[in-house]
């Protein structure tokens, strides 16, 4: 058959009519149009024919039946013998995303009919119809297909939406990728345009609220990596999870810019994680990165932005005077008569306090020839004590008040400026970006510095091999000393941080001396705090810069139809080098005479080669997936440091290891881990319906005793589309409805240190070194510095999960469940031991337990109200319980590490209660006469037999009246009780937004609620006798008197005691429910045709605040409180997230 | 393949099998007298916890919990050793398990020394027997450290392998039994000068004695000790000329001096780890004060009061000191003036406590207020023996640390130390005017007039030297030939001589205890010391329980394998 100058040529027998049309538009450029409803279509028939016109072949075939038909244009239409001439109708029209953008290369065809065109660069399409009837659908790869009726129209222009919430999504999974309809385990699918409208250096403070199952707690601190928690706690360790970012894995993504990134899934139960074996447990995040597609494009965003830290008085402090006049309230309370203060009444005479002219020489008058500035001598950059000896300070009280944290706290800038270059043919893809973000914090001299470039590049060598990397460096500057936990970060949130003394520091205190050199509390009642300010500035000359390359090279290869080979090597460069200098300290009643500089280098590298053999197809009603594959991992650290003192000069310029003088130290240290894996999948589906997958894998890791290498951690989960089944097809409202469920082991060797199965020696100076021949010649000795676990097995992490996904009204709600429990056994823990053990290092034993349960809720709602209207809505809900089931062989609990200035820890992790939990006596009022005291007391004697018993030791009228919890008339160790859980019973996250023609409007919201949280910051500030700090309202105006027995803080009185703050009671505990607007944005696109012109594709504009307003109980800074996996939720004085105002622009070229 | 890849080198330590040789086994016992000044670096104690919770000198232990001092700066600052001074604390008090962490630190060093020794085959008899009780030794003071602190502790040799033990057997013959083998087996002299010797072990073998009341016994080592014994590098045991030698690290490893622990200054760069950690916080405070911290542990008034001599006897008032107080600065402030007091001293005062007018070592004259953190609370007065001078401050001050350290060993027992002891030993078993010539050997030495604290050349210029002239009125005199005419007198003026020559260096309520006297001497001082100072009001001395220490909480609770705690709280604790 042959088809040349319009005619053509068939010789068929026994066809039916309509494989004979099939032929003729195979054959010709005509299309044939007809209804069912009128043409016998199965009809056998034999066609013959030489040279034939389009005419004669049509006659031809509709020989036998009562049929004519039209040739219009390229279409022929079949119409009954006695139908009315056909007159057919021209539709055309544009085709636009949301954002009035044309979409080129949509498909636009007439429903049921094979009638169709697509649409040009455009997005224009012209399409010519039999008639004005039948229905037209739209549809293009990544949007939501668009059905509309014709109804006569010629003009029909579509918006269409993106389905990037529709079923056929492709979900990047362990080692494989799925569509979003056919996944069995609990998979969240962060929607990375969300995401990105939060401002931040960091993917994972972006998460927060945005995934149903994970929980991530921040501060305000540029750089610093908030913790990040999937399905609450796996471990009494580190909970971090494993993040695989094209295919390398890492722990660490703080480096990662978030405008490469494309996809963000997160992997939380057992069948999705568990293909990741030893490393499953604290869940798996899988990120891709952009890649380049279609023509070549330059694309542009930028923000620029002011970060405002909170207003008003936000610890609440008192005047200097009410300071003075609260110190005699405590005198006074004290049974101390004796009014001649230093500070406040110099000469005795009468009995008032009142606010000095100078603190330093303390009291002095304005008129003292003691303050003549003459006689003033400080050398900040002294370097001899005799030198230090003789300075003379003078000092002005600062009679209205110092605001020490605005003093620290200041408005800040952020920038970030992003392009990126992009495009694909045939032969290969690129994407080259390039990121500077550069954020100062609101706390004074803190900030993050970060650039980072990427290339992406992918090649076709042929069509079954393909080669390909992606790549990303970058170079990050954070202030002051490198450390892993902290990222190069100065310590904020501890009793001893800068931001603690910032609120400890006296109002009296100015920041600077008569001649601008610090002020601080050198002098007498001045409490012992340091100057804040004078801790951040000098932390001006110390810095630290990171240098990391993340990325991977891959090659694959298709072997025969199906079957892939995929080879890919990743690996993780980290160079860090830091350096700090400690000035010499002249302005505080402690003060540190030495000066220092330490330099410390990291390198630590790490590689995965990964090897994977995929197979798939599809035979019938079957559809199976196989993966198997096989990874080696191997990481190593090195560490380089040293120290020195007795500098000459303090020029930064001067100052390095070799210019110091004494105490010269250095230290290194260097380790290394592998891992070897032999994993496999297998995905299997019947009929669209049922679906079952499975996976194993075989971890080896160096880290365990030789004899017991290997681990194996299996999964399976199964789905079942309900939808597709016959008898919910006709319900309307249900697109979709898949119920899944899953079991599987997830394992975890994060916690198990390298040299824990071996028993070690080790010799260093501050353990084993002794003068044991009378001089400072030290003579070196071994000490055992860690005790061995020859037993050490994986830890297990046993996962079950039920859920559902359903998609509802036409995919306008989308909504996800899911119910699971892990059950943790074998837990790797180094439980103290007994002190008789000695003191090497504790290995981690398989001796724990722990069950966490939880409930993740994702729901999502797209309403297009008009063509120019469009309401998107997307909530997380994420529950989860802990419950400790056992702790180690001997004990029931351990103790958390924070104790503040408390005299024992804050918080008790026992069995039967959530981590964390805060624990101490519980406040069950005031001793409100001597005579409850005297009575209690003689309960206590009765019940003891004992004439000197006491009920509660170290009470006073005024003091706290603790809670007789096990109610043996006696207040001993055993009525602590557990006061409170950090961990929230639910947070949440709402996305709202609004597109309206050119507008689009969104925020988002994020609640944390039912957790308790611990405010040490009252410590300081609401007990007279803690360290001589500034001091609260709540001291001076709602502590007990006794004419205000129903205050909220105890008696203020010079002593401490444990029946006041000393010691962890309720006192501390406050609610933490919270609701923050994290993001609002408005933004505004231009119209593309003006600006088409000038080839700009794209205009936006948008200006976006974020924590506008958070509604809240807790009376500290921000409820939002980050810490350590046992101890958390505790204020010690928080960097608080800002607010922040950005302007903002997207533009593409 | 597969298997060396996933086989990873131990890196920057070693195991066990490459420490079995005699300079292996030499290294592990230096690392268990490393383990003496109770440290491990960067201002931690050996078993966790702050540097002062487990200094070896117990001056919470010993000293402020027995009355020498108040523990001083403010109310608040280290709260744990608050309810310990008025003997009600929990066994929860995280302080206990710094201390019993850091001495079983010690006996684990000392039995892992012996353990790994057995397996060593090239080495000398005498080589192993040397190291073997040196060991044994240091085994011996740990636990003795244990003893007298809690006194019910579990026990564990070289040979034990459940970590596990009860707490339920006395443990005062293991200890003599270490000490007896160290005594029996140990040379006269050593190679380096802070190793034990025999004369160290016979010392604290008869203190053991002592303890046990074994007087007997203990005074046929203290005379032993007494005649022949020498210190390690030879020097025969005798009282230094000058009381303050004790003090001072120019003159440390005296020949007064039987075992100490051995301090350096500015050798850890990260801190002062082997220079009495422990005593960081000890130092006078505040405006004009020349050290960085912390006002802690502050001469009682109670004590200062000891030291009130008798005008015309020269000796002490055994029983009403109280009532002869010598006069403080209390709520005097620094600019306004004040006389010290003039009455009759004893000049070790001087060396004991520092006090408003009177020079302080070579830093100058005491200020009074101007380095006290908070007078009303823990007294007017600061500590001395522990503190180093201004002329030396560049290599007996270590200042790598927030807080000092020093150069100044610490004397576990000097040689006045054990003639008090062998004293008492004397008067237990009835002879009176041994143990009184026992006595005035040590306060014939105090009264040497060149040892006594004298004013400055240039009270603007301290480091500029002395004169001739004594800072304060002292005077002291031997007790009178005959003068202990009862064993009961002959006790009391030990004690009291105990109290004044030894005081602040830890030793005070372990001899309370050991005398059974703690419940009257220390609630006396409390009804005394409350009149003066806040710091101990209300605190109360429970007879039968406060004794000891509780063991601590954590301890008893990781003892619990199986459900039922091995170990058992001591009497009156929870």
């Amino acid at each position: 058959t042959v088809y040349s100058q319009n005619v053509y040529n068939f010789n068929v027998n026994n066809i039916s009519v309509k494989q004979m049309f099939k032929q003729i538009e195979k054959n010709s450029k005509y299309t044939v149009f007809y209804r069912l409803d009128q043409v016998n279509v199965d009809k056998k028939i034999n066609v013959e024919l030489q040279d034939a016109s389009i005419e004669t072949v049509m006659k031809n075939v509709l020989q036998s039946q009562k049929l004519t038909f039209q040739v219009v244009d390229d279409i022929i239409i079949i119409k009954p013998v006695d139908g009315k001439s056909i007159a057919t109708v021209t539709v055309t029209g544009v085709v636009r995303d949301v954002n009035g953008g044309s979409l080129p290369g949509v498909s636009v065809k007439l429903a049921g009919s094979s009638l169709g065109t697509v649409t040009d660069i455009n997005g224009k399409y012209s399409l010519t119809l039999p008639d004005g009837t039948g229905t037209l659908e739209f549809s293009f790869l990544g949007f939501t297909a668009q059905r509309i009726a014709v109804n006569g129209q010629t003009i029909i222009n579509v918006t269409l939406v993106e389905e990037s919430k529709s079923l056929n999504e492709v979900v990047v999974v362990g080692y494989a990728t799925q569509k979003k309809k056919d996944l069995t385990g609990a998979v969240a699918v962060v929607n990375v345009k969300d995401l990105n409208k939060q401002a931040s250096s960091s993917v994972n403070s972006q998460l927060q609220g945005q995934a149903s199952g994970v929980t991530v707690t921040g501060s305000g601190q540029p750089g610093e990596e908030p913790q990040v928690h999937i399905r609450g706690f796996n471990t009494f360790g580190d909970n971090t999870p494993l993040y695989v970012v094209d295919g390398m894995e890492t722990y660490d993504v703080s480096t990662l810019n978030p405008n490469d990134v494309e996809t963000f899934q997160v992997l939380k139960d057992a069948s999705s994680a568990s293909i990741y074996g030893a490393r499953a447990a604290n869940g798996v995040i899988i990120i891709t990165t952009k890649k380049g597609k279609g023509k070549v494009s330059i694309q542009y965003d930028a923000y620029y932005g002011s970060q405002v830290p909170k207003g008003g008085n936000v610890w609440n402090t008192i005047t200097p005077q009410q300071m003075a006049d609260l110190k005699m309230t405590a005198q006074k309370n004290s049974g101390d008569d004796d009014f001649k203060d230093p500070l406040y009444n110099p000469t005795g005479v009468g009995s008032a306090y009142t606010v000095p002219d100078y603190i330093t020489p303390a009291g002095a008058k304005e008129s003292s020839p003691a303050v003549n500035p003459s006689k003033y001598y400080v050398n900040p950059n002294f370097t001899s004590p005799d030198d230090f000896g003789n300075f003379y300070r003078i000092t002005r009280a600062n009679k209205a008040g110092t605001d020490w944290y605005h003093a620290i706290f200041k408005n800040a800038p952020m920038t970030s400026h992003n392009i990126s270059l992009s495009g694909s043919s045939d032969q290969a893809s690129y994407l080259f970006s390039l990121n500077y973000f550069n954020q100062r914090g609101t706390l004074i001299d803190t900030y993050l510095k970060r650039y980072t470039l990427r290339s992406n590049t992918n090649f076709n060598i042929n069509k079954h091999i393909r080669v390909g990397e992606n790549l990303a460096y970058s170079i990050t500057k954070t202030p002051q000393v490198n450390n892993a936990t902290t990222h190069g970060q100065v310590s904020t949130n501890d009793p001893d941080g800068v931001i603690a003394h910032a609120l400890r520091e006296q109002p009296i205190i100015p920041v600077y001396d008569i001649m601008g050199n610090y002020a601080g509390s050198y002098g007498t009642g001045l409490g012992d705090a340091n100057n804040p300010v004078a801790i951040q500035n000098r932390t001006k000359t110390s810095g630290s810069t990171s240098y990391r390359i993340l990325g991977n090279v891959f090659a694959e290869a298709d072997i025969i139809k199906g079957l892939t080979l995929r080879s890919s090597f990743g690996g993780d460069i980290v160079n860090s080098n830091d350096h700090s200098f400690t000035y010499p300290t002249y302005e505080n009643v402690e003060n540190s005479t030495i000066n220092s500089y330490s330099e410390n280098s990291n390198t630590d590298y790490s590689y995965n080669w990964t090897n994977t053999l995929t197979y798939q197809k599809t035979f019938g009603k079957h559809n199976i997936n196989v993966v198997i594959g096989t990874e080696a991992v191997e990481d190593h650290t090195s560490n380089l440091g040293g120290s020195i003192q007795g500098f000459y000069t303090f020029d930064p310029d001067y100052v390095n290891l070799s210019t110091g003088t004494t105490n010269k130290n250095t230290f290194s240290s260097r380790s290394s881990n592998s891992l070897f894996s032999e994993f496999a999948r297998l995905d299997y589906i019947y009929n669209e319906k049922y679906l079952f997958n499975a996976t194993i894998r075989r971890d080896g890791s160096s880290k365990f005793p030789t004899n017991q290498r290997y681990g194996y951690f299996p999964a399976f989960s199964a789905g079942w589309r309900i939808s597709q089944e016959s008898f919910l097809k006709d319900v309307k409202w249900i697109s979709d409805l898949k119920l899944r469920g899953g079991w599987g082991i997830m394992g975890n060797q994060k916690n198990m240190g390298s040299k824990d199965a071996h028993i070690t020696f080790n010799s260093t100076i501050g353990q084993s070194y002794y003068p044991l021949d009378g001089t400072a010649n030290l003579i070196p000795g071994f000490y055992q510095d860690q005790i061995a676990n020859p037993n050490a097995l994986w830890e297990k992490d046993i996962n079950s999960n039920f859920g559902f996904d359903a998609t509802l009204f036409d995919g306008k709600i989308a909504v996800t469940a899911d119910y699971y429990r892990k059950d943790i056994k074998d837990l790797l823990y180094g439980a103290t031991q007994l002190g008789t053990a000695g003191n090497g290092a504790v290995p981690a034993q398989n001796v724990g337990k722990m069950k966490t349960d939880g409930l993740d809720i994702s729901v999502t709602g797209n309403i297009k109200a008009s063509s120019d209207l469009n309401f998107s809505a997307t909530g997380t809900i994420t529950t989860y319980s802990n419950k400790i089931s056992r702790v180690s062989d001997d004990a029931n609990y351990f103790p958390g590490t924070a104790t503040s200035r408390f005299d024992s820890p804050i918080t008790r992790n026992q069995v039967g209660h959530s981590l964390g939990e805060f624990y101490g006596y519980q406040v069950a009022g005031f001793w409100n006469t001597q005579g409850e005291i005297d009575a209690a007391n003689a309960g206590t004697q009765k019940i003891t037999n004992d004439p000197n018993a006491v009920y509660q030791s170290d009470v006073k009228v005024g003091r706290f009246r603790y809670k007789d919890v096990n109610g043996d008339g006696i207040i001993t160790e055993a009525d602590r009780t557990f006061l409170g859980n950090p961990n929230p019973k639910v947070t949440a996250g709402l996305n709202l937004g609004v597109n309206y023609k050119n507008f689009d409007a969104s925020i988002f919201l994020y609640g944390s609620f039912g957790n308790k949280l611990w405010n040490s910051v009252k410590y300081w500030r609401d007990f007279y006798s803690s360290f001589g700090t500034a001091k609260s309202y709540t001291a001076l105006n709602d502590s007990w008197t006794p004419t205000h027995q129903n205050a909220k803080a105890p008696i203020q009185e010079l002593d401490a005691s444990t029946s006041s703050g000393a010691t962890p009671n309720s006192y501390f505990v406050e609610n933490g429910t919270y609701v923050r607007m994290r993001n609002a944005q408005i933004g505004y696109t231009f119209n593309i045709n003006s600006l088409k012109k000038a080839g700009i594709q794209k205009l936006r504009i948008y200006v976006s605040a974020t924590n506008l307003f958070t509604l809240t109980g807790y009376s500290g800074v921000d409820p939002e409180l980050n810490g350590t996996t046992t101890d958390f939720g505790i204020d010690e004085g928080s960097y608080a997230s800002p607010r922040t105002f950005l302007f903002g622009v997207n533009f593409s070229l | 393949c597969k298997k060396s890849y996933l086989d990873k080198p131990i890196t920057g330590a070693l195991e066990p099998q490459f420490l079995e040789t005699e300079d292996g086994a030499n290294q592990l016992l230096i690392g268990a007298y490393a383990v003496l000044d109770g440290q491990q670096g960067g201002d931690a104690a050996v078993g966790g916890g702050s540097a002062w919770e487990a200094s070896p000198d117990n001056w919470i232990y010993g000293g402020v919990v027995g009355g020498d001092a108040s523990k001083g700066s403010i109310a608040g600052d280290q709260q744990q050793i608050e309810p310990m001074m008025k003997y009600n604390p929990d066994a929860s008090n995280s302080f206990f398990d710094s201390k019993w962490r850091a001495d079983y630190e010690g006996v684990s060093r000392t039995n892992n020394t012996l353990k790994i020794l057995a397996k060593v085959t090239k080495i000398t008899d005498a080589a192993r027997t040397n190291i073997v009780a040196q060991a044994r030794f240091l085994r011996g003071h740990y636990y003795f450290d244990l003893k007298k602190m809690f006194n019910n502790v579990p026990y564990l040799d070289e040979t034990t392998t459940n970590i596990n033990q009860p707490n339920t057997t006395d443990i005062w013959p293991k200890i003599e039994a270490d000490f007896k083998y160290a005594y029996d087996n140990l040379p006269a002299t050593q190679d380096n000068v802070g190793r034990a010797n025999k004369w160290a072990a016979g010392a604290y073998l008869a203190k053991t004695y002592l303890y046990e009341h074994k007087y007997a016994e203990a005074k046929v080592v203290f005379d032993a000790v007494i005649a022949q014994g020498v210190t390690a590098s030879g020097q025969k045991y005798a009282l230094n000329a000058r009381f303050n030698d004790n003090f001072r690290a120019a003159t440390n490893n005296s020949a007064e001096s039987v075992f100490a622990v051995q301090a350096a200054a500015n050798t850890d760069p990260n801190g002062p780890s082997n220079a009495n950690n422990g005593d960081m916080l000890n130092f006078p405070y505040g405006n004009s004060s020349p050290f960085s911290c912390c006002g802690f542990y502050q001469p009682s008034i109670d004590l200062v009061n000891h030291f009130r001599t008798n005008a015309v006897t020269g000796l002490p008032y055994l029983d009403d000191y109280n009532s002869h107080a010598i006069k403080t600065d209390m709520g005097v402030a620094a600019d306004e003036s004040f006389t010290p007091d003039a009455g009759t001293i004893d000049p070790r005062l001087d060396w004991t406590a520092g006090r408003r007018g009177v020079p302080y070592l070579d830093w100058g004259v005491h200020p009074g207020a101007d380095w006290i953190r908070d007078q009303q609370y823990g007294g007017p007065y600061s500590p001395i023996k522990n503190v180093y001078g201004q002329a030396e401050q560049e290599t007996n001050g270590d200042n790598t640390s927030w807080a000092p350290g020093s150069g100044i060993n610490y004397n576990l027992i000097r040689y006045a130390d054990v003639l008090l002891m062998a004293a008492e030993a004397e008067a237990q078993l009835g002879n009176l005017d041994k143990a009184e010539s026992y006595v005035n050997m040590v306060r014939n030495r105090a009264a040497n007039t060149t040892g006594w604290v004298h004013t400055y050349k240039n009270n603007d210029k301290p480091t500029a030297g002395f004169t001739n002239t004594p800072a304060a009125n002292y005077k002291i005199s031997p007790y009178p030939g005959g003068a202990f005419a009862s064993k009961d007198f002959a006790l009391k003026a030990i004690y009291f001589e105990r109290k004044i020559e030894l005081a602040m260096e830890g030793h005070r309520f372990f001899d309370l205890v050991r005398w059974g006297i703690a419940d009257t001497e220390l609630n006396a001082y409390i009804a005394y010391q409350s009149t003066l100072t806040n710091d101990v009001r209300g605190g109360k001395f429970v007879k039968g329980k406060s004794e000891y220490y509780p063991i601590p909480l954590a301890e008893i609770d990781l003892s619990a394998s199986g459900g039922t705690p091995q170990l058992k709280q001591n009497p009156g604790y929870h």
